[in-house]
């Protein structure tokens, strides 16, 4: 077996990993703030716009380095178009959620600092994850931005329901990694390397020859499935999202989830679905099986946030179709990029209403409950609105990007044949409509008092906006955005 | 660019309405805006070249060149009236509705409007997708104008027809991504979504064969416009949104929006699919038999005035289907026009029960009785929508239920028959239905208005009078002269039957 030996870090792959060490050069001047203030919180607003000015360096970084498709540290990270945009989005998705963190009063209190310096940590793992193209990479990646969560949850404000959520997901996402790395242990037995770049020429081979590569694939893919919540790994998913502190839920809704897809991509792309029919049928039953119970379970659901967490469980489903097709594809870029325009339209949207969430919550121990949102539309009309077309845009409805990107999805499985997943996809969609209208009836056909907590900035309000304004621009301008996310990725 | 502007001009003027500033003047500038939609509207009859069966004022640009997605407007013959009929009755909805939309004003002209161009954008689209957006579009305004502004149960009625209508057209967005992918075969090479490309289709067919593409294909497109025409047994959503749906919003519903289904039934569903249409078509046929004589069934035995006519829509709707599928010449020029006819006389009947709902706050057949003493004007006007509805000769409900006979005579004579039970049925029930309401003793409402002198019921207004009149001049007018009308589509009516098993469109410098 050969072991490569020669490890020489040049200035190059310093460059291609600047925005990672940008970041987490970033993530220490709160905290060393704070220290040097003798253990004294700064302000939270001046917290946040170091973090902010952190991540849009990190993302300048990432457009400038990113996308040239070179590899650094001997291949072990590859700086290709899917890192860039993988990267960009789970980095705004994460700016969308630091900027709640600021607003929302269960993690605004005296441990601002030490937050985002998780958060931001986490975003450096997340990056790691979507730029790795070695498995042990991935994993480290996948460690360093689960662990920070699992702190991140923790130790915001007082609780109980939030450290349940913290054990919760500690404990599940702990045996996830093992199976993982139990997984890699098989791929590396048999054949005789972790690098994903290796495995493409052989992979396909291997997943019909050899078992043990067959077991350490599918232990991979299980442990992918529970960082993105495909059923049945996903039970932890509404206890978390529920759990977490609002701007939390946000973050790992989009952002971590961007990530896991990321990787997850990366490991489907090495084609071993073409070398084993057993695990392409799973999948595509895993597939159905997600959109089907995360949209049925959704639809009883009466608190907003553990709906969303449903919603964003069948939004998993979706997202694994597109995921499927690119690892069964000979032109993967058609696949891969629809996931990752439907990743911009997802993290938009659910950051959008995870916000609305937030900001309508009056202390660190409210909940929102779906009857007390009415009224919404007469004292925030504008609000209403955005959650009204952020919602839409979730159940895939036109003009909205929502819309564009399940026609990407589905239109790239029905190019491969997958006719089947395309129409248990439009069937979801129908599914979903029921719970997505829930939340605007509310809002614009019952009387209530359903308000904005006074003690909110006009950050969240600004990033709402924006938001909503991209998915009704971005809607009819799509056309563009995915043949550049296609060509990137081919 | 007249199509682009039909279309986003009302886009406008939602945007407009939603920031006006002064409450009083919001109706006034809504009434304006929609009068100036009627008058670019007016110009496209001046445009048009009713000798042609080509796509006429075509505007064509990609939108999205990865899937050939294009933004592809055009107008035939068959599109046109019901244009027409869109921007027509608009104005006419808002000036009816002068007072019964007192809460969130701009709110609901924003809504109208927005639903006025999304409707047009589907009558106007001539690319899958494009049409795709502007069908699911309009359940959106739908779906706020009925709950917010509906009835006492008008949030289970919204989200019935909301999900009724997206779950039919789910399959059809499936369908159409399917036959994007075939394209490529009549393009040379490129995939496209313009419904011009895929008429040109060849798609296969086997008689009996259900699981063939074409006939999945048809199926699924079917299956998601007759939901929205809604043909039986799928209109349970429809009785519940009228009834609870405010008098616009039943006006443009069984106005425009049902056309939306019958009126797609001839754009995509027949040409595209011929051989299945021909084949299945008995299904539609007989379900709308079945459409005619149930609807009218169940109309007769309702007591609240607004489910009645709803369920005559479901009757009318089915004369429309029955028309289109025996695909003959006088079947299709006579559904086309009973579509019209349908817009114009339910719509009125709508807005003449939103009239009478406004003075008495009641819909119940049994409280009324009487009627005609206190309500002279109203009375006649209402006695002419009747007979237009039921399709007395010399109005224009005659010519197009005429010819759908005739037309079904052709296919069948048993299909004749049967539905000719249904002329009388909603002759029974709509003349019963006036007799009950406006004759006999005075029921409990007159006597209420007779006894109580400030409750007395007023007469036709002025603003009223000139809502019902435009409608009223036009029955006559389509039941006398009813080539005026016709004129219009009758080249394009030709050119679909005559090439129906390969229909192709074509439009000044398309080159083919």
């Amino acid at each position: 077996m050969e072991t490569k030996m020669n490890i020489a870090i040049g200035l190059s792959d310093i460059l291609l990993i600047s925005p990672i060490i940008a970041l987490f050069l970033f993530s220490l001047i709160p905290i060393t703030i704070k220290v040097l203030r003798g253990n004294k919180e700064q302000l939270p607003s001046a917290t946040i716009v170091e973090a902010l000015i952190g991540l849009a360096l990190t993302a300048g970084l990432l457009i400038v380095f990113g996308g040239s498709g070179k590899t650094a540290f001997n291949g072990q990270l590859v700086f290709d178009g899917l890192t860039q945009w993988m990267g960009l989005i789970a980095v705004g998705a994460a700016a969308g959620g630091l900027i709640l963190m600021y607003e929302n009063p269960a993690t605004r209190g005296n441990q601002l600092s030490e937050l985002i310096f998780l958060a931001m940590n986490s975003i450096v793992g997340m990056l790691i994850l979507v730029s790795a193209v070695d498995l042990l990479i991935i994993f480290i990646g996948l460690e360093l931005m689960s662990l920070s969560l699992y702190l991140m949850i923790a130790m915001s404000h007082e609780q109980k329901i939030s450290k349940e959520a913290a054990i919760k997901y500690f404990v599940l996402g702990s045996f996830a990694s093992a199976i993982f790395l139990y997984g890699i242990s098989f791929i590396f037995g048999t054949a005789g390397t972790v690098n994903l770049l290796d495995l493409m020429e052989n992979a396909a081979s291997l997943m019909g020859t050899n078992k043990l590569f067959l077991f350490g694939m599918a232990f991979i893919v299980i442990g992918f499935c529970f960082k993105v919540s495909i059923v049945p790994f996903h039970a932890w998913t509404p206890d978390v999202y529920q759990g977490s502190p609002t701007p939390l839920s946000s973050f790992m809704a989009t952002a971590v989830k961007t990530a896991s897809f990321a990787a997850f991509l990366r490991v489907i792309a090495t084609k071993p679905l073409l070398g084993s029919q057993n695990l392409f049928d799973v999948l595509q039953w895993l597939a159905v099986i997600t959109m089907t119970v995360g949209n049925v379970a959704a639809l009883v659901q009466s608190n907003v946030k553990r709906t969303l967490a449903y919603s964003s469980i069948s939004h998993s489903g979706y997202l694994l179709v597109g995921l499927i097709t690119a690892g069964v594809s000979q032109n993967s870029a058609f696949g891969a990029g629809s996931v990752v325009f439907y990743l911009i339209a997802y993290g938009l949207m659910t950051t959008g209403s995870f916000a609305i969430i937030s900001m309508i919550e009056k202390n660190e121990n409210s909940t929102v409950q779906m009857e007390n949102l009415a009224g919404f539309a007469k004292k925030q009309p504008l609000l209403a609105f955005c959650l009204t077309v952020f919602l839409l845009s979730l159940a895939g409805l036109p003009p909205t990007l929502g819309f564009f990107g399940k026609l990407y999805l589905f239109s790239s499985a029905v190019n491969e044949g997958l006719v089947w997943l395309a129409l248990w996809g439009v069937i979801n969609s129908v599914l979903s409509v029921y719970y997505y209208l829930r939340p605007i009836v509310m809002m614009y056909m019952r009387e209530g008092e359903c308000d904005v907590a006074d003690d909110r900035s006009y950050a969240t309000v600004v990033m709402v906006v924006v938001s909503a304004l991209l998915i009704l621009v971005l809607g009819l301008a799509s056309g563009p955005l995915f043949q550049m996310i296609e060509k990137s990725l081919s | 660019m007249i199509l682009s502007g039909l279309i986003f001009l009302p886009i406008v003027f939602a945007i407009v309405m939603a920031i006006w500033p002064q409450r009083n003047t919001t109706r006034h500038v809504a009434l304006g805006f929609s009068i100036l939609e009627f008058l670019l509207s007016l110009t496209l009859l001046q445009n048009f070249d009713p000798e042609s069966a080509q796509l006429q004022m075509v505007e064509k640009t990609m939108w999205i060149e990865r899937f050939g997605i294009s933004y592809f407007l055009g107008i035939d013959g068959i599109s046109l009236m019901l244009i027409m009929l869109t921007t027509f009755l608009v104005p006419i909805i808002i000036l009816a509705a002068w007072n019964s939309i007192e809460d969130k004003r701009k709110g609901f002209f924003a809504c109208l409007f927005v639903l006025q161009a999304a409707m047009l954008g589907s009558f106007l689209a001539m690319d899958a997708i494009l049409f795709y957006v502007f069908w699911e579009l309009s359940l959106v305004p739908m779906y706020f104008m009925i709950g917010i502004w509906g009835g006492a149960r008008r949030v289970y009625a919204t989200i019935k027809f909301f999900i009724y209508t997206m779950s039919g057209s789910v399959l059809m967005l499936l369908a159409i991504i399917f036959l994007m992918r075939l394209t490529p075969e009549v393009t040379g090479g490129s995939i496209s979504a313009s419904l011009i490309d895929f008429y040109k289709l060849q798609i296969p067919f086997v008689a009996g064969d259900f699981f063939t593409a074409q006939t999945l294909l048809f199926f699924a497109f079917a299956l998601a416009f007759a939901i929205k025409v809604p043909l039986f047994p799928l209109h349970t959503w429809l009785p519940d949104a009228h009834v609870e749906a405010p008098t616009p919003g039943s006006v443009i519903l069984a106005g425009v929006m049902l056309k939306m289904g019958t009126y797609c039934f001839v754009r995509w569903v027949i040409p595209l699919f011929p051989e299945a249409t021909e084949h299945y078509a008995w299904i539609f046929i007989a379900v709308g038999v079945i459409g005619i004589i149930y609807g009218a069934l169940v109309a007769m035995v309702q007591p609240d005035v607004k489910k009645l006519v709803a369920y005559s829509s479901v009757s009318h709707m089915g004369y429309i289907i029955i028309g289109l599928f025996v695909m003959n010449s006088y079947g299709v020029n006579g559904a086309l026009y009973q579509m019209l006819n349908h817009g114009v006389s339910t719509g009125a009947l709508f807005i003449l029960i939103g009239m009478i709902y406004e003075r008495t706050h009641s819909r119940e057949i049994s409280k009324y009785g009487g009627l005609a003493a206190a309500l002279p004007l109203f009375t006649i006007a209402f006695i002419i929508v009747t007979l237009s509805s039921i399709a007395v000769p010399m109005t224009n409900g005659f010519v197009g239920e005429f010819l759908i006979l005739l037309g079904s005579f052709q296919y069948s004579p048993w299909m004749a028959a049967l539905s000719v039970t249904g002329v009388v049925l909603g002759a029974t029930y709509m003349l019963w239905m006036v007799k009950r309401v406006f004759f006999g003793p005075a029921g409990e409402i007159v006597q209420h208005s007779l006894s109580h002198k400030e409750h007395a019921l007023q007469d036709l207004s002025v603003r009223e009078a000139v809502v019902l009149a435009p409608i009223i001049i036009l029955i006559f007018w389509m039941g006398i002269f009813p080539n005026h009308f016709m004129d219009f589509s009758k080249t394009s009516v030709e050119h679909l039957i005559q090439n129906k098993m390969n229909y192709t469109l074509s439009w000044k410098g398309d080159g083919n």
